[in-house]
């Protein structure tokens, strides 16, 4: 007998918007210290106009942190009692500028199960599109919740 | 004979990390003449790899490896007759019914790290289920913790079952850490089928091919 997973299938296809994410150096400051970053381009403008840039830029994984701020609703997956994060991943798209105003557009992108030493898990994935104030998109990040056994 | 891109959800290597790969092993002496790439719980009959493996001179077939409710099991020679005839995101398909599938639709499906603390056939044969139509297991596998790959060598000779090798990559080093070496020249799915069938092939260790056998 196939597994048929049950969870919420009218998430598909509506985008969850969020926002604006005021990009301050305050912010790029915090995400620096978090990963010991200290490139010319994301510690000071000087910096970061000698590289080409028009301005300081942020570490390209922040907007992995600005997805947590990011409300999803329940997907209702009715499988197991526990849930964790699984993982993320980033792919940066455009340069996010010291006073960008990001924009967050999340949406379901799937739910499927799988076994392994573990037991059978069923992930949930979310897309999340970030975009600038000028209509930029400057990176997707996609995240992913397991529920095992 | 068992490998995954990103096309998988728990890889990070592309397929051509992995053919740049193959010629670093290649300058370092081994041999290695193609992979085959089995990705998690799906066939994309459309993925067309033929200018990189003509580019890099790497052989590169496409194959899957399915979850199913006796552990993980390698399929090559897919067809799109067996994509219809099989629900490959099923987790827990019966791999007895998907053996039988795949050669009534030209493929050929066989257990993956059979030795496997768990979810190896190992397990599933102690707990009293019978597997007829399994001649051949990956009897060696690139990914599998210390004791997995002696249980599998144990599984094929107490049953008498040939064995391959396949890397089980997921990074891009990992490539054709073992492999399988065939007598037939294989040169696309099909050929792999008829090669497995025929059953002239033993899985090597990637240093066991410094001395020239063809992997």
């Amino acid at each position: 007998m196939a597994m048929e997973l049950e969870y919420d299938r009218s998430l598909y296809g509506v985008e969850h918007k969020a926002g604006p994410f005021e990009i301050t150096d305050e912010i790029i400051d915090r995400a620096n210290s978090s990963t010991g970053e200290s490139g010319l381009a994301f510690t000071s403008d000087g910096g970061a106009q000698e590289l080409g840039y028009k301005g300081r830029i942020a570490p390209p994984t922040l907007p992995c942190i600005l997805v947590r701020q990011v409300s999803l609703p329940d997907v209702k997956v009715k499988f197991g009692k526990t849930q964790m994060h699984a993982g993320q991943r980033v792919e940066p798209k455009a340069p996010v500028y010291s006073g960008d105003q990001l924009t967050a557009s999340s949406h379901l992108k799937d739910v499927y199960a799988k076994t392994g030493r573990s037991g059978t898990m069923v992930f949930v994935v979310w897309e999340t599109t970030f975009t600038n104030q000028d209509g930029t998109v400057v990176a997707e990040v996609q995240e992913s919740f397991a529920k095992r056994e | 004979m068992h490998s995954h891109s990103v096309a998988s959800d728990d890889s990070r290597a592309t397929v051509e990390q992995y053919v740049k790969w193959i010629q670093v092993l290649r300058k370092r002496g081994h041999t290695v003449d193609g992979i085959v790439l089995t990705e998690h719980r799906q066939f994309d009959s459309q993925k067309d790899y033929s200018s990189l493996a003509s580019q890099f001179d790497v052989l590169i077939l496409k194959g899957s490896e399915l979850d199913t409710r006796y552990g993980h099991f390698l399929v090559y020679g897919v067809t799109e007759a067996l994509t219809k005839a099989i629900d490959f995101s099923d987790v827990r398909m019966d791999s007895r019914e998907l053996m039988k599938a795949a050669r009534q639709h030209d493929a050929i499906a066989l257990p993956a790290h059979p030795g496997r603390f768990g979810i190896g056939l190992t397990d599933y044969i102690a707990q009293g289920e019978t597997f007829e139509d399994v001649s051949i297991v990956e009897r060696f596998n690139g990914g599998s913790r210390p004791g997995e790959n002696e249980r599998a060598d144990e599984l094929c000779i107490s049953h008498g079952l040939l064995g391959i090798g396949g890397s089980d990559a997921h990074l891009t080093s990992h490539i054709a850490t073992c492999m399988t070496d065939f007598n037939a020249v294989i040169k696309k799915e099909s050929d792999l089928v008829d090669a497995l069938l025929s059953n002239e092939f033993q899985p090597v260790w990637l240093a066991d091919t410094l001395n020239g056998s063809s992997a």
